[in-house]
């Protein structure tokens, strides 16, 4: 069968013909489109920004505003409530995880014998050349470092080789490696400090 | 799926090893490569337990820095994911990465996982670090790991700030370091911290 076939050739100009929908079809489609449900946030969305009028008594709305006058009062007392420090029980809120900005510690160590003293620990991989300290008066050693708030494995490395726990803090638990580490832990409060003498 | 929903996918897949892969990448140069393999494995089987790698990547960098061997490092680390995968059991999916080491040293210290469950329990939304540390540093000082975990507890109750934690746990290592027995430092210092309250422990005899 080809397309000069006489038959296929009237079928294929019947439908090729082009046809009227008539006067009503835009109609027809946008209601039948109308009545296709929208999704529900597109609904939900079209719902919340509709205007609406709200009928209040002066009675209702006195009633309101009451209620969140002592709500309000009860917010600013409650907070006074949890910051007060009279027997040192300030509401257990206060302990809420906070934003973990960094805060600066200060590594103290006295070795009045050492030539170099340098920071190891957590907070710099343990790297042992990256936070030299620096040598005040009196052999004592110190460095500030910002951390941000949690637990720190650290040690002293004295003379570029020895590793030395910091006698003023507490030590690590589980000594893996033979020579003991010891332990800050940063609050999410003031800096803080660490350090003792050998 | 469709194509949007393939490319999420695969870009979760892609990125979620990442942050793991890029912190065994640290050990570079710091291990010998088979040290550097078992260790990726233990983070590996660590992270699916919802572990985070940071803390494990350190305690192999620790291990390197001391000059240990590759199996000393890697027996430490492996330790140091069971502690940290029993801390994350019993603090929940919700544990801060902080949470989870404080909470990780305070199970090496000997406290029950029942413990942290029910610090959790009663504090579901604040901050866990302070006090789990305290019960860690506590017992490295010789505190009772009971001892420890009941001090900060009650403290807890009575509405105490870390900082006031953080204070109990110097007083009570004062105390040690002047001589006392450090279970009964421990219950001094609680029965102080809480006027009208009796301990069960008696009193710390000090040393003159």
């Amino acid at each position: 069968m080809t397309d000069d076939d006489p038959l296929i050739a009237r079928v294929a100009a019947e439908l090729r013909r082009p046809r009227s929908p008539g006067p009503g079809f835009d109609g027809r489609v946008m209601a039948a489109v109308r009545a296709v449900p929208a999704p529900l946030p597109a609904r939900a969305w079209a719902w919340l920004r509709e205007p609406r009028v709200l009928a209040l008594s002066p009675l209702g709305g006195a009633a309101i505003a009451a209620c969140l006058a002592v709500l309000a009062a009860a917010g600013v007392w409650g907070a006074r409530r949890g910051s007060r420090d009279g027997s040192g029980a300030p509401a257990v809120a206060a302990r809420a995880a906070a934003p973990a900005a960094p805060s600066v510690v200060t590594f103290v160590l006295v070795a009045p014998q050492a030539s170099t003293v340098a920071l190891a620990g957590d907070f710099d991989g343990w790297d042992g050349a990256r936070l030299p300290m620096r040598r005040e008066a009196a052999g004592i050693w110190t460095v500030d470092v910002p951390l941000t708030p949690g637990r720190y494995d650290y040690a002293f490395v004295v003379d570029g080789r020895r590793f030395v726990a910091d006698p003023a803090a507490p030590r690590a638990l589980g000594d893996d490696f033979g020579r003991p580490s010891s332990v800050v832990t940063v609050g999410s409060g003031a800096p803080g400090a660490a350090g003792g003498s050998l | 799926m469709n194509a949007r929903l393939l490319g999420v996918a695969l870009v979760l897949a892609a990125a979620r090893p990442a942050t793991a892969v890029a912190q065994v990448e640290r050990l570079a140069g710091r291990v010998d490569d088979a040290t550097r393999a078992a260790v990726a494995a233990v983070v590996d089987s660590a992270r699916e337990a919802g572990v985070p790698a940071e803390p494990l990547v350190n305690k192999a960098l620790e291990g390197a820095s001391k000059g240990a061997d590759g199996a000393r490092i890697v027996a430490a680390v492996h330790a140091l994911a069971g502690d940290l995968g029993r801390a994350r059991s019993a603090l929940g999916p919700g544990a801060s990465p902080a949470e989870l080491v404080a909470g990780g040293a305070a199970v090496r210290a000997g406290v029950r996982g029942a413990v942290l469950e029910e610090l959790r329990a009663r504090y579901p939304r604040e901050s866990l670090m302070v006090p789990l540390a305290v019960m860690a540093d506590l017992v490295a000082r010789g505190v009772p790991a009971d001892t420890a975990a009941r001090s900060v507890l009650v403290l807890m109750r009575e509405g105490v700030r870390d900082a006031e934690l953080v204070a109990f746990r110097q007083s009570v290592e004062r105390d040690i370091a002047l001589g006392a027995p450090a279970g009964g430092a421990a219950a001094v210092r609680l029965d102080g911290a809480l006027p009208g309250t009796t301990s069960t422990t008696p009193a710390a005899p000090r040393k003159p």
